[in-house]
């Protein structure tokens, strides 16, 4: 065993790490390809909101997180109708979020670290019974991707087109929207809900640039983001930097990489 | 194939066409003009059973029109690609192959898949797409590939909502040879334009709409004084010029 796996936090932070990495970047994949980052990216920051008012009422912060991000995925799918004109009402929406974690936080006050841990992630803290739900929601999120994969590419690619099929094209966004917010809640306490577009749109975007076919971009998402999140673990370990910032960095410079005009990359 | 009867729909309170009737033969070509706000896309969605008729009744392939939707592909007006976006040609086209389908597709439904595309690829003309970037693509190559999208699960009738409107003549001449070639597969077509001109030559009838009236035969029996006359209620004058034909309401100066 490597040396850096002989510690439990190690091997917590590796297993919770994976599991984020490949479950948030190939939903994430669809974030990107729908160009519902913003969204993806405002379900995180409420995930902070749900953290901070599970503590305050004192039940199990996971289920705080995971309850407060779909319930503001459901809102964010009733209030935007047009996939396309979202942008005010999702702002809304994670202003109020924000608005109300400020508010727990004040009334919280025992233990501010918490909310940082919350904000930045902390994937040194986290512990087996975490493992248990991230592994439990993963699996959930994934399985219901590939459910309704085939009808929710087309609907991403030409709404107008899947609708006249007969794909119910509004059903599929709310139950995407839904799979982002579970994959929101579960990736907050890792990465840290300021910094989940490492995971979520940082990859994809990446693989999109170099990659124009969806299977295989999906796959060179999953390896992308396993690459800057375990890469993110290492140099964070042997260097002494926060994990999240090392991941973070490593998700930039990928991403700066794929654009870059370099011709040969691109498939 | 579609038979229609004093039809009227609507989206708003107010209803765009009202006793409306018609019907659509298998393989046939029907151009469906209008001028803006006519009520042509109404008209497709009612075909397709997105919007239910106000009056009258529809049967679309013998059925009710959302019975018969899967049968029907519908090629949206000026679908706004995403610039940037990223997909190359075969992958955008393929994405409607079964879609409504749950679960990965296995590896017998990707070897389908690809052959349903290629086909579709070939019908349009459009084979060296496959591999091209969408956001390197112009118009004319966009719409060949919003048709071959929507030819991949083989349809029995095609909707086409103004694929011209962004197109230059020879763009033109394309899209209208591929959609008259599909007729000629037995597939038949409803291709909306508000310029009857570019499809003149292809098509067997006119549907035309303005004025909330709906009025079909052929272009001679349509594109004419006393048709246009009747639908805007007031008078029409139809110049013919080497074939083409210009519509002037009163004075042929306007
Ligand atoms: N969502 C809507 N709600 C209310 N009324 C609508 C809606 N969409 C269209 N209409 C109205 O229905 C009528 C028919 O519109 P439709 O889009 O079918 O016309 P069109 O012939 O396709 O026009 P264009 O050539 O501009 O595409 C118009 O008067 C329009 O104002
Ligand atoms: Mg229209």
């Amino acid at each position: 065993m490597p040396e850096f796996l002989q510690f439990a936090f190690m091997r917590n932070a590796f297993v919770a790490t994976t599991l984020i990495a490949l479950m948030g970047s190939l939903v994430g994949y669809f974030v990107v390809l729908r160009r519902q980052a913003f969204a993806s990216h405002a379900l995180s920051n409420i995930g902070f909101a749900g953290a901070a008012g599970a503590s305050l009422a004192g039940v199990d912060p996971m289920l705080g997180l995971l309850l407060f991000v779909m319930g503001a995925a459901l809102v964010m799918a009733w209030t935007g109708r047009d996939m396309g004109e979202r942008d005010v009402s999702v702002g809304m929406i994670l202003m109020f979020s924000l608005g109300l974690g400020a508010l727990f936080v004040n009334l919280y006050s025992a233990n501010a670290n918490a909310a940082i841990g919350i904000l930045f992630g902390s994937v040194f803290g986290i512990d087996a019974g975490q493992i248990r739900w991230i592994a439990i929601t993963s699996a959930g999120v994934l399985l219901g991707l590939g459910a309704i994969f085939r009808p929710l590419r087309f609907a991403s690619l030409n709404p107008q087109a899947a609708r006249a099929q007969g794909i119910p094209v509004a059903t599929l966004d709310t139950l995407f929207l839904l799979l982002v917010g579970a994959a929101a809640a579960i990736a907050v306490p890792v990465i840290g809900s300021l910094l989940s577009f490492a995971i979520f749109v940082g990859p994809a975007a990446a693989a999109q640039a170099w990659c124009g076919r969806v299977g295989l971009g999906m796959g060179l998402t999953a390896l992308l983001a396993l690459l800057e999140s375990l890469g993110g673990l290492l140099l964070s370990y042997y260097a002494n930097l926060p994990a999240s910032s090392c991941i973070a960095a490593l998700s930039f410079g990928l991403y700066g990489l794929s654009r870059l005009p370099i011709r040969a990359l691109r498939a | 194939m579609i038979e229609a009867r004093g039809l009227a729909a609507g989206k708003g309170a107010a209803l765009a066409f009202k006793h409306v009737s018609f019907q659509i033969a298998p393989g046939s070509f029907t151009a469906l003009v209008g001028p803006n706000g006519a009520g042509k896309t109404t008209l497709f969605e009612t075909i397709l059973g997105l919007i239910p008729p106000r009056h009258g009744e529809i049967q679309v392939l013998g059925g009710t029109p959302s019975r018969m939707r899967r049968q029907i592909a519908y090629v949206p007006q000026a679908l706004a690609l995403a610039h940037d976006d990223a997909l190359i040609g075969r992958e955008f086209v393929s994405a409607a192959f079964q879609a409504h389908r749950l679960g990965l597709p296995l590896p017998g439904s990707r070897r389908r898949a690809r052959a349903a595309v290629d086909a579709a690829l070939d019908t349009v003309g459009a084979k060296d797409l496959a591999t091209r970037r969408l956001s390197t693509l112009s118009g004319g190559q966009r719409q060949r590939l919003l048709i071959a999208q929507a030819l991949v699960n083989r349809p029995r009738l095609v909707l086409l909502d103004e694929p011209l409107s962004q197109l230059d003549p020879a763009a033109r001449d394309w899209i209208v040879a591929v959609a008259a070639d599909l007729t000629r597969r037995g597939i038949a077509v409803i291709f909306s334009t508000h310029d009857i001109n570019p499809v003149l030559r292809v098509c067997d009838r006119v549907l035309y709409l303005a004025q909330g009236r709906g009025r079909i035969g052929s272009v001679d029996e349509i594109i004419c004084d006393e048709t246009l006359s009747e639908l805007y209620a007031t008078p029409v004058r139809v110049i013919r010029d080497g074939g083409r034909r210009f519509v002037f309401a009163d004075a042929p100066a306007a």
